[in-house]
């Protein structure tokens, strides 16, 4: 299409009256006009003829330049005729008519800007007319009024310029100002009043004064296409804006002004639409488009947002996109968000790839967090506590992060053999952090290797930094027993009685074992894991271990399925560790899943918060903590169904916890309690006969035991054997 | 109470034919002092009282005075600067404040009724008068966006609020709050002949009621700020005072026709000093007493409409002073020549 005289796009602006496109080859003056009339569309399919019909070029026609569609003439109204196309001179018009005032104003002032496009302007309209050779010179009659006008638009002094008007129309009756003088006045008043309007963000005013002045909304006015666009945007009309910027990027050629279209357009539109936007690209200087760094800007906010919390949907195209970039350009901040975004997609292996490419161009707290995340994630936490170390003290969440992947490299089956080097730095770093957590998994491993005294001196430091971590109390209750102190395994079950049924059932070394799934058979190590925490903390030597185990327990293997982590880097939402906490339930590990729960309900709020009191109340009572149960449970209204529920689960607790302590009259209080929400499962219903049996309420007994035996259980026939033997000694036979 | 009903409305038929034949109602001489000293050549009336800042309400009156002194330069002037810098809101009504030192210079874009009444009542008088369509147009949006924001019905009238926000009954406690110096009776039936939809007239109506139930106190008198929420009184955050708001009432009065005695009564007994007496209106303590000749015009138009008492010739000519006090001479001055022959 050739550019002279071009006439763009009808149908470009769904909802434009129709933009058109008039210029001189001598001058880039665009005098198309972005369209803004609501009726456009029905204009449209009235004159289907016009509507993907260019303009006839200005330059073929005899006069005048023909707009887009006729209704243009139609729709702008004689108020702001400026528009080329509504100023059409008389047809046959000669070139003697064309008013060269505002020419040869432009001219004496020197402003060759203004002239130009006076000259650019009167050729499209006259296309006759030949531009005075020295428009100085000529004519030798001047108005010095009208050239006091012209000086008063040119100084942007429109109240005055009104004002002088009137006064010489009354002083002198029969003089007319030219029209073009108003025309102009007219815009330049509309002008002001919408850049006003947009400074105070009255858009709806912007967008009325823009559709009353289309003449307005040019390539040489590209602030005020800017701000209608905004009023668009900020008035929930993102297509119309769309329209406006995609008008200026068709139409408007000063790069600098197009590339700041689209950045003025990011904030406000959304990405499908700024992509329409982008697709108007033009090559840039070398070779890469002319948006190419706002692309990158974009594909890099897309794939930041893929690696928030929750993270976006993510393009392909974006992420494909910005590796390329991050290979090309090799900038860590890129490798880091692909990392980021890999991370919470699942894919801990590229995640660790990118952060590991980012950590060798620089190595940031940020990077190595993510990095020691995606190696947890791959089980590698050796290499994750190595990553970390430096960096633990940068902040909370990495603090959190370094010792969880601590707690993970303690708790491998077999029992890592460590480095002297790194078993020291991990007991000082548990230590000055007094990290209850780490403390404990120290225990654990000290007992892994037989280390019992020392074990038990850090599963009391957990205590000591934490009195109520029920694991650390029950791991050094595992520790006397095995060290034979039963003394002191009856002082933890006195301490705990309330709080931990496993605590309290311990009776000897095969329960432990049972219970303990992880503590059964350590190998005597030829080394010891000597240094308690007070050792540690006076900075004496660890002697490492040598030796692996491989008798532990699978059960004690963390992540063999992965529960996911992401909750330990982002407790922002709680989102993810409520996840983690269910998968834990999962796995059966209530105890860490309590503590998920925790970081859920301390990260989230509404159905977040209700959810992870819920799974906290339930991994609770999967411990046998029914108190805690209780507590927890009432941290946040659930549904009903949730609460009778929960409230069954805890009174079988109780009375779980009474039966096994002979307290046989609370046992049926218990019982009675959560018979009057839920049916009596058979269990309880043998437990509620024994109870009886016990209180010598051998009636009640009786009639339990015969329901049992006509449901059909087996336990029924044992128990009325059992009412029997209590009723004569005497076997029966 | 001296009078429980307004017995006698009479809203005076416009004088429509003054500014284009007629010697106008501001002489040229007096409009010529008044905008050599209030009106920038920007085309803002410079409140010189308060800061030199510019407001919708002068603006209004500097396109009222511009009218009735029959210039319609001064008017083309005033109007392009408050088109393109007040008359700026998304409601079609205009921002109140306009500061010079600003940036931008719109400092509220809050609007006051008061400056919208007057801005579309000028627009309404010169376009039809000039035959301007433009000013036509702009006029009746002008009213209609009153309409749609600033009226409010309350215990069974029509209320005109001071504001598009912030003064009706669930925007503070003791709402709604009005301010009976915003009602230019003048207006109103302008217009309803611009807005047809909505019943001008009984707004102009209740309003002459409110002001018969808003003149409280041992020296009945209106507050400038007045709640409604149960009895009549006093808005709270206001002086308690008959003040340079309400000092305006009689005047747009009497400007609308209005010769009611009852209403005008208390403003006169009020103006026996011959100045303006600001008054606590709880304790009837004068609080000052204003004797700018733009003030002691309204005492002396009241006095006239109540006793045919002269107009002492000393107010008859017109200095400038400040931008307030002049405005409401002027005016005062235009409502005289209007009535040829009284009170001379």
């Amino acid at each position: 299409m050739s550019k002279t005289a071009m006439a763009i796009l009808a149908g470009l602006v769904a909802g434009a009256i129709g933009a058109y496109w008039l210029t001189d080859n001598s001058a880039d003056v665009a005098s198309s006009q972005f369209g803004l009339a609501e009726v456009g569309n029905e204009v449209a399919e009235q004159q289907p003829a016009t509507k993907n019909t260019p303009p006839a070029p200005a330059l073929e026609g005899n006069s005048a330049p023909v707009p887009s569609d006729e209704n243009l003439a139609q729709t702008a109204p004689a108020q702001t005729p400026s528009a080329p196309a509504a100023t059409q001179p008389p047809a046959g018009s000669q070139a003697s008519d064309v008013d060269e005032t505002a020419l040869r104003y432009f001219a004496r002032q020197g402003d060759t800007k203004r002239l130009q496009a006076e000259i650019a302007r009167l050729r499209a309209l006259y296309p006759d007319w030949t531009p005075p050779a020295d428009p100085l010179a000529v004519p030798p009659q001047t108005d010095a009024q009208l050239d006091q006008m012209w000086q008063l638009y040119s100084q942007g002094k429109y109240a005055e310029l009104r004002k002088t008007i009137a006064d010489r129309r009354i002083r002198e009756p029969n003089w007319q100002p030219p029209q073009d003088l108003l025309d102009r006045l007219a815009v330049a008043e509309a002008r002001e009043r919408l850049i006003n309007a947009s400074n105070l963000k009255q858009f709806e005013t912007v967008v009325r004064v823009a559709a009353d002045t289309p003449s307005l909304l040019t390539c040489s006015e590209v602030d005020v296409l800017w701000r209608v666009a905004e009023a668009f945007a900020m008035t929930s009309r993102s297509d119309r804006a769309r329209d406006a910027y995609l008008y200026v990027l068709k139409n408007c050629e000063n790069p600098a002004e197009r590339l700041a279209t689209v950045q003025k357009a990011l904030p406000l539109l959304p990405r499908d639409l700024l992509d329409q936007l982008l697709a108007t690209e033009k090559p840039g200087p070398d070779d890469a488009g002319e948006f190419a760094a706002i692309r990158a800007d974009l594909v890099r906010e897309s794939v930041a947002a893929g690696g928030a919390d929750p993270p976006a949907t993510v393009p392909e195209a974006d992420v494909t996109t910005l590796e390329s970039l991050a290979q090309r350009d090799g900038l860590a901040a890129d490798a880091r968000l692909l990392g980021w975004y890999y991370l919470r997609h699942e894919d801990a292996a590229r995640a660790e790839k990118w952060f590991s490419t980012a950590r060798r161009t620089e190595d940031t707290a940020e990077t190595s967090q993510g990095l020691a995340l995606a190696l947890l994630e791959l089980n590698r936490p050796a290499e994750a506590e190595d990553a970390l170390y430096k960096w633990r003290d940068a902040s909370d969440t990495v603090r959190t992060v370094y010792f969880a992947a601590v707690a993970e490299l303690l708790a491998l089956q077999p029992p890592p053999s460590l480095e002297p080097m790194v078993l020291q730095r991990i007991v000082s770093a548990v230590a000055a952090a007094k990290n209850a957590t780490g403390a404990q998994q120290l225990g654990w491993y000290a007992h892994a290797f037989g280390q019992e005294e020392t074990a038990g001196q850090w599963f009391s430091a957990a205590l000591g930094w934490k009195p109520d971590d029920e694991a650390s109390a029950y791991g050094l209750a595992v520790v006397r027993m095995a060290l034979g102190d039963k003394k002191g395994v009856t002082e933890i079950q006195r301490q705990w009685a309330d709080r931990s049924e496993r605590i309290a059932t311990m009776t000897g070394p095969q329960v432990k074992t049972a219970a303990v799934p992880f503590a059964n058979g350590p190998k005597r190590q030829t080394t010891e894991v000597r240094d308690g925490p007070s050792d540690a903390v006076s900075g004496e030597a660890a002697p490492a271990s040598t030796t692996g185990s491989d008798s532990g327990d699978a059960a004690r293997q963390p992540n063999r399925r992965g529960c996911s982590k992401t909750d330990l880097y982002s407790p922002a939402t709680g989102e993810a560790a409520l996840t983690r906490g269910w998968c834990l339930m999962e796995l059966n590990r209530p105890s860490e899943a309590v503590v998920a729960f925790e970081a859920a309900f301390q990260g989230g709020r509404g159905a977040v918060q209700r959810d992870a009191a819920w799974g906290q109340t339930l991994a609770y009572v999967r411990l046998g903590l029914a108190d805690e149960a209780a507590v927890a449970a009432a941290r946040m209204p659930q549904t009903h169904e949730r609460t009778l529920d929960l409230e069954a689960s805890i009174l079988s607790l109780r009375a779980t916890g009474f039966f096994e302590k002979k307290r046989y009259a609370e046992t049926i209080l218990a019982l009675d309690q959560r018979a009057r929400i839920a049916p009596e499962r058979l269990d309880l219903m043998t437990m509620r006969g024994y109870a009886y049996l016990a209180l010598r309420r051998i009636n009640e007994a009786r009639q339990i035991f015969q329901a049992l035996a006509a449901a059909g259980d087996p336990q029924g026939q044992r128990g009325l054997g059992a009412v029997r033997a209590t009723i004569d000694p005497t076997p029966q036979d | 109470m001296k009078h429980f009903l307004v017995a006698c409305i009479f809203l005076a038929a416009l004088s429509t034919a003054n500014a284009s034949n007629a010697a106008p109602l501001v002489a040229a001489a007096d409009w010529a002092a008044y905008k050599q000293k209030f009106l920038d050549p920007s085309g803002r009336i410079i409140d010189d009282g308060n800061g030199g800042i510019s407001h919708s309400e002068g603006q209004g009156y500097g396109l009222l005075l511009a009218y009735l002194a029959g210039s319609r330069a001064d008017f083309d002037l005033i109007w392009s600067f408050t088109k393109t810098e007040l008359l700026l809101r998304d409601d079609h009504l205009a921002v109140w404040k306009w500061e010079p030192a600003a940036s931008p210079h719109v400092t509220d874009i809050n609007n006051a009724t008061d400056g919208d009444v007057l801005i579309a009542y000028s627009l309404a008088r010169a376009g039809k008068d000039w035959a301007v369509p433009e000013f036509l147009d702009t006029a009746a949006d002008i009213v209609k966006a009153i309409a749609a924001t600033s009226l409010t019905e309350h215990e069974g009238r029509v209320l005109l609020l001071p504001g598009a926000s912030g003064f009706a009954a669930q925007d503070r406690n003791d709402g709604p709050v009005v301010n009976m110096s915003y009602w230019v009776f003048e207006a109103f039936p302008v217009f309803a002949e611009l807005d047809p939809s909505t019943d001008w007239k009984k707004v102009a109506k209740d309003g002459l009621n409110l002001l018969a139930v808003a003149e409280i106190g041992p020296k009945r008198l209106p507050p400038d700020w007045l709640s409604l929420q149960a009895t009549p009184k006093p808005a709270e955050g206001f002086p308690p005072e008959f003040g340079y708001n309400a000092l305006r009432v009689p005047l747009y009065v009497l400007r609308s026709g209005i010769a009611d005695a009852g209403l005008l009564y208390p403003f006169a007994e009020m103006n026996a000093s011959g100045g303006i007496v600001i008054t606590d209106v709880a304790t009837g303590e004068v609080r000052q007493i204003l004797t700018d000749p733009g003030y002691r015009i309204i005492s002396a138009l009241t006095a006239c409409a109540l006793s045919e008492t002269p107009v002492p010739a000393e107010l008859k000519s017109f200095t400038p002073t400040l931008y307030y006090p002049s405005t409401l001479h002027l005016l005062g001055l235009a409502y005289l020549a209007e009535h040829q022959g009284r009170c001379l």
